[in-house]
């Protein structure tokens, strides 16, 4: 079959040129989907690519080119959509496609299409749409060895003829044939087929949460209509004073119950599931390690964990951050870790989950974990810290100093293997996103980062407090505990005011003086004086790090909606943003974290001038 | 940008009698703080408001009197008198809050009291004469009327030395009352 190709040469020639460099570039993209099967820009790219070769081969008429790059644009399709996982074998389909489309494209550019047997490769392509079926949950645990076959027929036998079977899973367990974690491991694989993960470039919202949205803000409207009338009728004199308040009491009631369901369901509309987030992971675990000549896999868990969409946006690179780093630095090479006594390869664990009205993200690893010691010496060359002071520090204390700026940039032109590349940048998102990072390591056995993040960045618990005059609120989140103290429990350390607190010694700040409120004298005098025999303390934490905090009084719990304070009054040490009160007012909402640091950069002072 | 009316304007100002305006000519919102008279580009002031209670921000720049609720957003207020380094008094029933944005910065001013909208041709602005040197520095020139003078803020540069007091950008002034 031959074609007349004088319709228009020109055309053609630049549809050949812009095709064959698609195609180029399809083949890498490709070979690079096969070992990173969720990325969805990778996908992307490829299915763009063929869709621009198939619009342009429609309108000069190439048959066989568009036959050809439909079929594999469907599977594409349904990959994108997540129908599909990407397999060896569909692999395969496209890039004999691909292969396919080439030798086509090459028979245009010599004269002329040919006939093309398509049907095998058509017939390949559309299988591979059929739905996989998920293999039952024992055919899986022979297949990635974690029991042998012959065990898995006994089992179901005898789970057929048990009269109250037990899951094959705790079957397993009980005859202690394997580890309740490998036999996790296997179930949460067999979910993942079962289920699609969702796409989190757009924010897809169950039309029902929007239904529940409009319903609300129609009540909304009814109850400002009411509202309305109730004030004409008492400017004209219609409604008594009794009558009023009572309306008034009702029209408040309805409308603080509208408002706190809308608080809800607004919120439930932002939040997302973090897959989209772990999902470029296994990508970059695999090129790091094999970058550095390690073997690592990495093991992704609770990736269903909602969270806020801005969350899910920030959180991302802080978390890279951190992987990289358990890469470089925290899983061994090969060799040295059978030296150690363990497996060649080493195991990464992502994991997010909900714990309360927080989500806690970790990253675990069982590396070479971090050397305590090596990081104080360190911190003393680094002038972070005094050798006496050094000594009193708990082990988890002089793992913080990773998390100081210096520390991490001294870190990067060391030759030392050590954690801290980037951790001061890890520490300050998180604290933008009102959250917090620990750290937890067992020299030899790894380590573990983990990450808290509110539920949301819009609604923030808050503990309301006075000074003086003021009123303060602090996040909820950070607030360990409020107890009554009296000058008894304050005492003097190294020119600094501690709190003894039970067994416990915190760092003691006043808020009246940091703030410059009221100054020592006053309060000094009337926490010695015994005027006020004892004053209110509330006592933050961060992670493991307490610090207590003198307030003059406790005022309860609100819930609050945190606003930017701007630029410049942002930077005023120990202020997270404001809020605005019932009464119109401005209220400063205090960072726990930076209140924090100033006890550190006190200390610091202390040490310079007695120095 | 009009000065907000229904909630915002305390009082009506008294605008003088005036032709419309014309090209070469100058709207102003003229207001006192210490016995001066300065005028401010009308365009560049939002709105003008009663004392508003404010929040004291620890640690802030000095002349930063606090923070207040703008319908919802919080912005930086600046005591007018204490950025030109006069002794403060107490609010009274004259003081006002005048509200002004520069390159997307919105900011109050505490000054003493606001007198009018004025029209001057811009041809009757001459260049700031020897003036104390902290004022020099945002004073843009000094406008004659018939029986005094009038120093015209340059709001800008007063914005940007206050340590560039930067609130988020205005999401609309419109909000109704």
């Amino acid at each position: 079959v031959s074609q007349d190709f004088s319709q228009d040469a020109a055309l053609i020639r630049d549809f050949l040129v812009e095709s064959e460099e698609l195609l180029e570039g399809m083949d890498q993209d490709m070979v690079a989907l096969e070992s990173a099967p969720g990325d969805a820009d990778l996908l992307n790219r490829v299915f763009r690519a063929l869709h621009t070769i198939k619009g342009t081969s429609g309108f000069l008429g190439f048959d066989p080119i568009v036959r050809l790059s439909h079929a594999a644009e469907d599977v594409l399709t349904a990959l994108r959509k997540a129908d599909l996982s990407l397999s060896r074998s569909i692999m395969d389909s496209l890039l004999a496609a691909r292969d396919q489309l080439g030798t086509i494209l090459g028979d245009v550019r010599a004269g002329g299409l040919r006939s093309y047997d398509l049907d095998p490769l058509l017939s390949d392509l559309q299988e591979a749409l059929k739905p996989q079926t998920v293999p039952p949950l024992g055919e899986m645990l022979v297949k990635e060895k974690v029991i042998s076959s012959a065990d898995l027929g006994a089992l179901l036998s005898e789970q057929a003829a048990s009269r109250e079977p037990r899951k094959l899973g705790q079957l397993i367990v009980d005859k202690g044939l394997s580890t309740p974690a490998a036999v996790g491991e296997v179930l949460a694989q067999q979910k993942k087929l079962t289920e699609s993960p969702n796409a989190a470039q757009t924010l897809r919202v169950d039309a029902r949460k929007l239904d529940e949205l409009v319903n609300l803000i129609g009540e909304l409207v009814l109850e400002r209509n009411r509202l309305v009338q109730i004030s004409r009728d008492c400017a004209t004199g219609k409604l008594s004073s009794t009558d009023l308040d009572s309306f008034l009491a009702q029209s408040t009631a309805r409308l603080s119950y509208i408002t706190d369901e809308l608080q809800n369901s607004g919120l439930k509309t932002r939040m997302l599931p973090i897959e989209s987030v772990f999902r470029r992971f296994p990508r970059l675990v695999r090129d790091v390690a094999r970058t550095l000549q390690k073997e690592v896999q990495l093991i992704v868990r609770g990736e269903d964990t909602e969270l806020d969409k801005t969350m899910v946006e920030l959180i991302g690179d802080p978390l890279v951050h951190i992987v990289r780093n358990s890469l470089d630095h925290g899983i061994e090479m090969p060799d040295v870790r059978e030296r150690a006594g363990k497996a060649r390869q080493g195991t990464i664990r992502l994991e997010a989950r909900q714990e309360g009205d927080q989500i806690v993200i970790s990253v675990a690893d069982d590396g070479a974990g971090i050397d305590a010691d090596r990081v104080g010496r360190k911190a003393l060359e680094r002038g972070l810290v005094t050798a006496e002071r050094l000594r009193l520090l708990k082990t988890r204390e002089i793992l913080d100093f990773i998390f100081l700026p210096g520390f991490s940039t001294a870190e990067k032109t060391s030759d030392l293997s050590g954690r801290g590349v980037g951790m001061d940048v890890v520490r300050s998102n998180l604290k933008k996103l009102n959250g917090s990072v620990e750290l937890d390591t067992r020299p030899g056995h790894g380590t573990t980062v983990r990450l808290h993040l509110p539920l949301t960045l819009a609604i923030l618990p808050v503990l309301l407090v006075r000074v003086a005059e003021e009123i303060y609120a602090l996040p909820l989140r950070s607030v360990v505990e409020t107890a009554q103290v009296t000058p008894q429990h304050v005492h003097r350390v190294e020119g600094h005011e501690v709190l003894c607190l039970r067994d416990e010694t915190l760092p003691l700040i006043r808020l009246g003086e940091m703030f410059s409120i009221t100054d020592r004298i006053a309060d000094d005098s009337a926490l010695s004086s015994g005027t006020a025999p004892a004053q209110k303390v509330v006592i933050l934490g961060i992670a493991e790090r307490r610090v207590a905090l003198l307030v003059d009084q406790l005022l309860g719990q609100e819930s609050t909606v945190v606003k930017p304070l701007g630029h410049s009054l942002q930077r005023c040490a120990g202020l997270a943003g404001a809020t605005i009160s019932g009464d119109g007012r401005v209220r400063l909402v205090l960072d726990p974290a930076g209140l924090l640091a100033s006890t550190q950069s006190q200390s610091n002072v202390h040490r310079k001038a007695t120095a | 940008m009009k000065p907000q009316e229904s909630n915002a304007i305390a009082g009506p100002i008294p605008e003088s009698p005036a032709t419309a305006p014309s090209a070469g000519e100058l709207q102003l919102v003229s207001f006192h703080v210490g016995g001066e008279e300065f005028g401010l580009d009308i365009l560049r002031v939002q709105e003008i408001i009663r004392p508003q209670p404010l929040t004291r921000v620890p640690n802030s720049p000095e002349f930063v009197d606090g923070v207040m609720n703008l319908r919802g957003k919080i912005i930086p207020v600046v005591a007018l008198r204490r950025r030109f380094g006069l002794d403060p008094v107490a609010a009274d029933k004259q003081t006002r809050i005048v509200v002004v944005e520069s390159k997307g910065t919105v900011l109050g001013f505490i000054v003493d009291a606001v007198s009018e909208v004025l029209r001057i041709p811009g041809n009757t602005i001459e260049p700031p004469p020897r003036l104390a040197k902290v004022e020099r520095e945002y004073v843009s020139g000094v406008g004659k009327l018939a029986d005094r003078l009038l120093i015209l803020l340059d709001l800008d540069r007063l914005v940007a030395d206050s340590d560039a007091l930067v609130a988020p950008p205005a999401l609309g002034t419109g909000a109704s009352a």
